[in-house]
């Protein structure tokens, strides 16, 4: 049975931890924009350059900054978050390495998957966020 | 592990973002902790043994099996 007391609602320690973590979310993710925007219009992408390596992981360090945030957001909220967003974590891990293996097998077979890397990375992700929101819900 | 902590927190009038606030953590957890889905570590059922006033093994009860 629920009453007036019961609500949903965040609490004001909520609310300031989750604005402390998007605050930095969002820098990181905006710093990523931007230097992927950089990369794809000066980084001559196509050229043959050895420069060319460079620039293409110029995007990681604003993605190092993410990284950053979510591990200062791991240091701010309690026992119980920090469980959940563990378990999400080993979830996206699981998934990740169980997806590269497969890949490193088809690859031994011979078959060639092109943006494998992405494929994996995509996999990690939704593995994370599966098992994130399934393991809030339980 | 069962708990009075809904039945206390509504005898104070208080939701559950107010409870979570007076001590340290979210609504989340607190709705975990009431609904049985999540037991304290130590540091969080003194906290709320203190806030309540009453001593854990009052708040808490153990399963019927545990020893």
């Amino acid at each position: 049975m629920t009453n007036d007391l019961d609500t949903k609602d965040f609490s004001a320690g909520d609310r300031a931890r989750s604005r402390a973590y998007l605050r930095e979310f969002w820098l990181g993710i905006a710093a990523y924009i931007l230097v992927l925007v950089v990369v794809l219009v000066w980084g001559n992408m196509d050229g043959d350059s050895p420069w060319r390596f460079v620039w293409a992981v110029l995007p990681v360090i604003p993605a190092l900054w993410i990284v950053r945030a979510i591990l200062r957001h791991m240091q701010r909220v309690d026992d119980y978050q920090r469980l959940i967003l563990l378990r999400g974590f080993a979830g996206g891990f699981a998934v990740a390495m169980i997806v590269s293996l497969t890949v490193a097998f088809l690859e031994i077979a011979g078959l060639r998957v092109p943006g494998v890397g992405w494929v994996i990375y995509g996999a990690g992700m939704l593995g994370w966020v599966v098992t994130g929101t399934v393991s809030a819900r339980r | 592990m069962k708990n009075s902590l809904k039945v206390l927190r509504e005898e104070r009038g208080w939701t559950q973002g107010a409870l979570a606030d007076e001590l340290g953590v979210s609504r989340q957890t607190v709705n975990a902790l009431e609904t049985g889905r999540y037991d304290p570590a130590l540091p969080l059922a003194f906290r709320i043994s203190r806030l309540f006033a009453q001593p854990i093994e009052s708040i808490f009860t153990p399963p019927a099996d545990a020893h």
